[in-house]
């Protein structure tokens, strides 16, 4: 009887104990996530203005989304930021692979050029948006000029302002400044990739592009996954870079979700449209991680790797 | 302390100040507040940061001292106040503000009046006060003041083959425009893209909402009626904007001016690369400095032109400080920004050519470059005080303004660059912007 009376104690306190030792992390996780995620989900059905605080309890059901859903603007930038997002991942990716490529061949100084590689990274956006703004400035900028002394150039080019030249200053700004991201992942990745099957490939008689094709692209993939997980997240999130060098300017030409979104809900202080607007373009960050995973997932099974 | 002797102690020490006149800030009496930390956010930047070099002298004097939580520009200073609104941790006492952004915020500021003596207050113009004002209450202390008027490269004007091209092409003597028309003839006329144009203009943001502003307004136009409803997409709002977009077709302007800010605008004219700027009066030592400028002693300066309706553009505004309804030391907050005010100091920033907001400061600086012999800050300072006095307005001081700025600004960029014609940008825009004095209870 008592060992039957005691062995349930015993069992229940076994039970809780991964809860309790979890529980830090769920209360992090609740208070650092999760309630603020929940918080602007409702401001997001109100008619939350940040410079009158008692605005936050007026209810207005899904009146701001109706208005995200009929703003030409908002789905321009909404499409606008898929195409940043698509080139400069794909930029980066180029680049980052290429460079990453080139630094494990050398064999001396390497450790200093992955040093030097990382300069970009280490600026704030805000200053790489105004060194570039000042680059790129069509007047008394750096290109203009030395393309004009050159004589390149036979006019100013207004490389900040013209339709497709502002998303690609700044798609240029973002690339510079974040390709050393992929390129140490995928450096990483070359790193650890065992030599066996290159010397093998090579014994069959492989030329180094078959080589790369068939064996080190598809052992980076799953990196240049993750590389693009990551920045994903944080290009769709875009805005310092684009805010100093062009505001989202001029007449909309490089207005992204983020810029638009700080616009609304900072100068106008209409926090609770631009949660709305927030929330819609969290659905564009869901659809990139998504298909990143699923790629990562299908690029390890390829390598013979755990989903 | 009561607000009564807060009151009585800050005009206390400005009637010694306007008693002795030239009294320096060391022999005054700003009150003591040994301990205390008075927790601030101010306004950064190269033109604003010479005054906040005086500030250890205030601490020495008081006791006090001085915590500076933020140092901004005004955009960003702007969110991060929007931000402890919302938070509701407005826990500091001092704050730079702006004429424009001043209605936005409601209550957070406290009634100046309460706690500044009219005796103090009486060494301020009338008209930087008025502006200062928000539903009845002075919420701002005026720092400096700004308007803008045109510099031009003299030489230009002055060269014999411009003249007689000039009159043969136009039928009239090439001299500093008179009007917008004559800015727009000019400046066509100067322009040898891509190394040299006519002007520039500040090209987005509140900026170029501004500037159409004041244009309009000189065009015989109006932003809104009386009863708040949106006219500026009237035949004056159409003229205005033709304006800018005549400039830009011409390629009167640089190419990239849509994306111009003042930065922008001061440093294209210094290099020498632009004939006419219109601009405030912050540049005007800048401009003239041999070792920052190409144009220095070569720069003319004429009151901003007449628009068809007869009026000079004057939009104006002032940088201030103010004071929060929560600040747990107003005393000590009073005589901060009466100190950093004070006629001694506004000088300070007068020398680098921003306009003070003390009338008697007007006196000095330009008495102190007349004795330096310093004819072009002499002239500034002239013109600008016309200006002050004759052209300055305003922009509505309502609390949605920025908002409908950036309704207005994204639409104007539209017209100018041609993707919308001016009429359809300015309808669109008077739609957006009625939309938005709807939502705050305007209309």
């Amino acid at each position: 009887m008592s060992i039957v009376s005691v062995q349930p104690r015993r069992k229940s306190r076994r039970d809780w104990t991964p809860a309790l030792l979890l529980s830090p992390a769920f209360l992090v996780l609740i208070f650092v996530v999760l309630v603020p995620l929940l918080f602007s989900l409702y401001t997001s059905f109100t008619n939350y203005r940040l410079i009158r605080p008692d605005s936050l309890y007026e209810w207005i059901g899904l009146r701001n989304y109706q208005r995200i859903f009929t703003d030409s603007k908002f789905w321009a930038a909404f499409g606008r930021t898929i195409i940043f997002l698509t080139l400069a991942l794909n930029l980066e990716f180029i680049f980052g692979l290429g460079i990453a490529l080139l630094i494990n061949k050398i064999t001396w100084g390497q450790r200093t050029l992955r040093t030097i590689m990382m300069f970009p990274m280490m600026f704030s956006p805000i200053l790489v948006g105004y060194q570039f703004k000042f680059i790129f400035n069509d007047n008394i900028g750096l290109l203009n000029n030395a393309l004009q002394s050159l004589g390149i150039g036979d006019g100013a080019i207004a490389w900040l302002v013209d339709k497709p030249l502002g998303m690609f200053t700044i798609i240029f700004a973002e690339v510079w400044m974040s390709t050393s991201v992929f390129a140490i992942l995928l450096l990483a990745g070359l790193f650890a990739m065992p030599r066996d099957p290159l010397e093998a490939a090579k014994v069959d008689g492989c030329n180094s592009w078959q080589v790369f094709r068939h064996i080190t692209l598809p052992f980076l993939m799953p990196f240049a996954f993750i590389a693009m997980t990551i920045r994903s997240l944080d290009v769709a999130r875009a805005y310092d870079i684009v805010d100093v060098m062009t505001g989202g300017g001029p007449a909309n030409r490089t207005e992204l979700l983020w810029t638009m979104i700080a616009r609304v809900g900072y100068d106008n202080s209409r926090m609770g449209q631009a949660n709305a607007m927030a929330y819609v373009s969290i659905l564009l960050s869901i659809a990139f991680t998504y298909y990143f995973f699923t790629k990562l997932i299908a690029a390890r099974k390829y390598m013979g790797g755990a989903e | 302390m009561k607000l009564t002797s807060m009151k009585a102690l800050v005009s206390g020490v400005a009637l010694s100040v306007f008693a002795f006149g030239s009294t320096s800030a060391q022999e005054f009496d700003y009150g003591s507040f040994e301990g205390y930390t008075l927790r601030v956010k101010l306004i950064g930047g190269a033109q604003y940061e010479p005054l906040y070099a005086v500030i250890s002298r205030w601490e020495e004097m008081t006791g006090a001292s001085v915590n500076i939580l933020s140092r901004k520009n005004h955009f960003e200073l702007d969110r991060e106040i929007k931000q402890d609104i919302a938070a509701g941790t407005l826990n500091w006492c001092v704050g730079s503000n702006h004429t424009s952004f001043a209605p936005q915020y409601g209550g957070i500021y406290m009634d100046l009046n309460e706690v500044i003596g009219d005796d103090v207050l009486a060494g301020f113009q009338s008209l930087a006060l008025a502006n200062s004002t928000v539903d009845g209450r002075l919420v701002q202390l005026p720092r400096h003041s700004d308007v803008s008027n045109l510099f031009y490269l003299k030489s230009l004007f002055e060269d014999a083959d411009n003249q007689t091209a000039f009159k043969a092409e136009y039928g009239y003597d090439l001299t500093p425009p008179e009007t917008w028309d004559q800015f727009k003839d000019m400046a066509i006329f100067f322009a040898d893209a891509p190394t040299f144009y006519g002007t520039q203009y500040v090209g987005k943001d509140e900026a170029i909402t501004g500037r159409f502003y004041e244009m309009l307004v000189a065009n015989g136009g109006a932003l809104f009626d009386a009863d708040w409803n949106p006219t500026f997409n009237s035949a004056a709002g159409v003229e205005s904007v033709q304006w800018f977009k005549d400039l830009y077709d011409a390629k009167a302007v640089p190419a990239g001016v849509l994306n111009y800010l003042w930065d922008d605008t001061g440093l294209g004219f210094a290099s020498g690369t632009i004939a006419m700027n219109l601009d405030w009066a912050g540049w005007a030592s800048f401009f003239n400095d041999p070792e920052n400028s190409q144009i220095a002693g070569n720069i003319g300066l004429v009151r901003a032109p007449v628009g068809s309706g007869g009026l000079r553009s004057g939009w104006a505004g002032s940088h201030t400080f103010s004071i929060t309804e929560t600040c747990d030391n107003s005393a000590a907050a009073a005589s901060f920004i009466t100190f950093l005010t004070s006629a001694e100091n506004q000088m300070i920033e007068a020398r680098n050519g921003l306009l003070p907001t003390r009338g008697r400061v007007w006196d000095d600086v330009i008495a102190e470059f007349d004795a330096a012999g310093n004819e072009f800050m002499v002239n500034v300072f002239e013109t600008y005080a016309v200006s002050m006095a004759e052209d300055a307005f305003t922009p509505p001081l309502i609390a949605p303004w920025i908002e409908v700025s950036n309704e207005i600004w994204p639409r104007l960029q539209a017209a100018i660059l041609g993707e919308m014609g001016i009429q359809e940008a300015l309808d669109e825009a008077a739609d957006a912007a009625r939309l938005v004095m709807e939502d705050a209870g305007y209309l």
